[in-house]
């Protein structure tokens, strides 16, 4: 590992706690090392490494903080012969991931009617946390909506057919088996499709603030001052019970596996076992779900542009990229079933699922700050396969709980703070806007800049928000 | 012992502390601070009919968390909050309630699922404690 990299990584030998089969490693410069310090997330990176079948190390990413089970933030893989699959590894918003659109639009043209933009958004796109949205599917669409994913909104106009190469995976995993996907869960998914839902989730109108590698900029076609639309959110109530069905079955089953763990929310169940794959089956059933809510709420952004704008609002999407899933990857002539939660794929140029109009730079990675701080776009690297199982971090990370948020400062402050800035907000609930306040996340300048300098992902632009429409 | 809700740092999430003298008052304080959760505020008075809910797990600690996923279900799909809870029984792996509700114009999933992480139930002099983490 070369010098540069070493001072930004913090080991934990496998023999720190009886039962690690691996060691876990930080990416973290000294400041954001002692932020991690300050919750239990080490100690949830540590009982990761102690499931059946991981394998390399296991990997906390710059911004990563406590979660259950895992740590949001945490990558871990499992070898697919004698390991293990965990949905509390995946996180019960199943593909929370986040879309970047790119218009040709410059930020001054856009700025007299950036409020009334701001907020005609916030009406056609739903948020909220039980809210259901304006594509209400029947049972066999909403199956074909988990089978097909982002293919079938194709054939429904609802997504143009040469965005797909553009989705991670082409928005559809093909291992989806909506026959895994439980009543219950789509009960609770059929009419959110095209919905932000609540906490951090958003829709943020912003500008390319500062480029920092041109040429791969103009690959991704950004330029400074431009307009774009960040979309993050992910598979709903539907995602959330697929999660709480599986960890409920496997919490039953576990025992007879012969498995136990430090933390239940770590439920597993061996991949090969009927109980493993079922799971798999409906995680990537929600995943397609997810890639398609952030779909339809592209198509509703996309409208909303052109009401505004005319053709000059056209919307083109740069990348749709997850941030909570297992995927079965080849590494190292090995497949693996890796976990990412609250973790991005980072893959180089030389990865074979980079899609090809990036081919030359890497796919792309999004991470937002905060509302009212930065987000950047970012590329993978090939080195990152070696550093991470080619993954990176996800956001800025929490650093304060949501009560804590509330108690610093009243949600009405917040708005009235981020108004100040220029930003308009449009957010139903005031509490909830405290809870997302930027002062509750890591500094993501920072954040970015291990990322950066440890070689897990390369700095392209950085984005400012103009107007967020918080869930 | 008074039963009793306590909301606990945790850094993204919610953490119930509850006291009660036995489960199924446990399980009652639980269902409230839910119900105060999704509703933002002290729950209004029940209308309509009872309901009977009944849940298991391996142990006491899974059905405690199946509970309140049983509750957060229904008040996402039936926009049906629960807010008034009488035991029909509580034993190590069941839970037996009965519910009277409000219906909401909106469905309140603030909250979208109760979690095993951390999860403890401990007996405590005149009753037993438990914490749950909530995801929100």
């Amino acid at each position: 590992m070369p010098v540069a990299q070493l001072e930004l990584v913090h080991e934990v030998a496998a023999t720190a706690q009886p039962g690690m089969r691996v060691p876990a490693r930080v990416y973290a410069d000294d400041e954001l090392w002692e932020q991690i310090g300050h919750d239990r997330s080490l100690a949830q990176l540590k009982n990761v490494a102690t499931l059946p079948g991981v394998t390399g190390a296991v990997y906390g990413m710059p911004d990563m903080h406590e979660g259950y089970g895992f740590p949001v933030g945490g990558v871990a893989a499992m070898r697919l012969a004698d390991g293990v699959i965990s949905p509390g590894g995946v996180g019960y918003d199943i593909n929370c991931g986040v879309r970047l659109l790119a218009s040709v639009l410059g930020a001054a043209r856009i700025q007299a009617k950036l409020h009334d933009l701001v907020h005609e958004i916030s009406r056609s796109v739903p948020s909220g946390a039980g809210r259901g949205g304006r594509l209400a599917l029947s049972e066999g669409e909403l199956d074909r909506v988990l089978a097909e994913g982002c293919r079938y909104l194709v054939e429904r106009d609802l997504a143009l057919a040469e965005e797909l190469e553009v989705i991670e995976a082409y928005g559809c995993l093909a291992g989806a088996n909506p026959g895994a996907v439980s009543a219950r869960a789509k009960a609770r998914g059929h009419d959110q499709l095209g919905t932000i839902g609540s906490g951090n989730h958003f829709v943020e109108v912003q500008v390319v603030d500062e480029v920092c590698d041109a040429a791969v900029a103009q690959v991704l076609g950004l330029a400074a001052g431009q307009v774009t639309v960040l979309i993050h959110t992910g598979s709903r109530g539907l995602g959330h019970q697929v999660c709480t069905d599986y960890v409920r079955l496997m919490d039953e089953v576990m025992p007879g596996y012969g498995i136990t763990l430090p933390d239940r929310q770590l439920a597993c169940a061996p991949f090969g076992s009927l109980e493993g794959r079922q799971y798999f089956g409906a995680m990537c059933a929600a995943a397609n779900f997810a890639w398609s809510n952030r779909q339809v709420i592209t198509q509703r952004v996309r409208e909303t542009f052109r009401r505004f704008f005319g053709a000059d609002g056209a919307l083109r999407t740069v990348y749709d990229v997850a941030h909570n899933m297992a995927k079965v990857e080849q590494h190292g002539g090995e497949r693996l079933c890796v976990h990412r939660k609250g973790a991005t794929r980072a893959f180089g140029p030389a990865h074979p699922e980079t899609p090809e109009p990036y081919r030359a730079v890497g796919q792309p990675v999004f991470i937002p700050g905060s509302m009212g701080t930065a987000s950047y776009v970012l590329v993978g690297t090939d080195e990152a396969l070696d550093l991470s199982f080619g993954s990176c971090c996800h956001g800025a990370g929490r650093r304060m709980s949501r009560h804590a948020a509330k108690r610093t400062k009243p949600g009405h402050e917040v708005r009235r703070e981020l108004e100040a800035q220029g930003i308009v907000v449009a957010c139903p609930s005031s509490g909830e806007l405290a809870e997302e306040a930027p002062f509750a996340y890591k500094d993501v300048e920072r954040v970015v800049n291990v990322v950066h300098r440890a070689g897990l992902a390369r700095k392209v632009a950085r984005l400012r928000p103009l107007g967020v429409v918080k869930g | 012992m008074k039963p009793s809700v306590e909301l606990v740092e945790h850094p993204g999430e919610v953490r119930l502390r509850l006291r009660a003298g036995t489960l199924g008052e446990l399980a009652m304080v639980a269902g409230r601070a839910l119900a105060e959760l999704e509703l933002g505020q002290s729950p209004g008075p029940a209308r309509g009919p009872w309901r009977e809910v009944v849940v298991s797990g391996r142990d006491r600690e899974a059905a405690l968390v199946h509970w309140l996923n049983e509750l957060i279900y229904l008040a996402e799909t039936e926009r049906w909050v629960g807010v008034e809870f009488t035991v029909s029984r509580a034993t190590e792996t069941e839970l037996g309630m009965r519910v009277r509700g409000v219906v909401v114009d909106e469905a309140p999933a603030r909250v979208k699922a109760a979690t095993f992480h951390g999860l403890r139930i401990a007996a405590v002099p005149d009753g037993v404690e438990a914490d749950v983490v909530l995801d929100v």
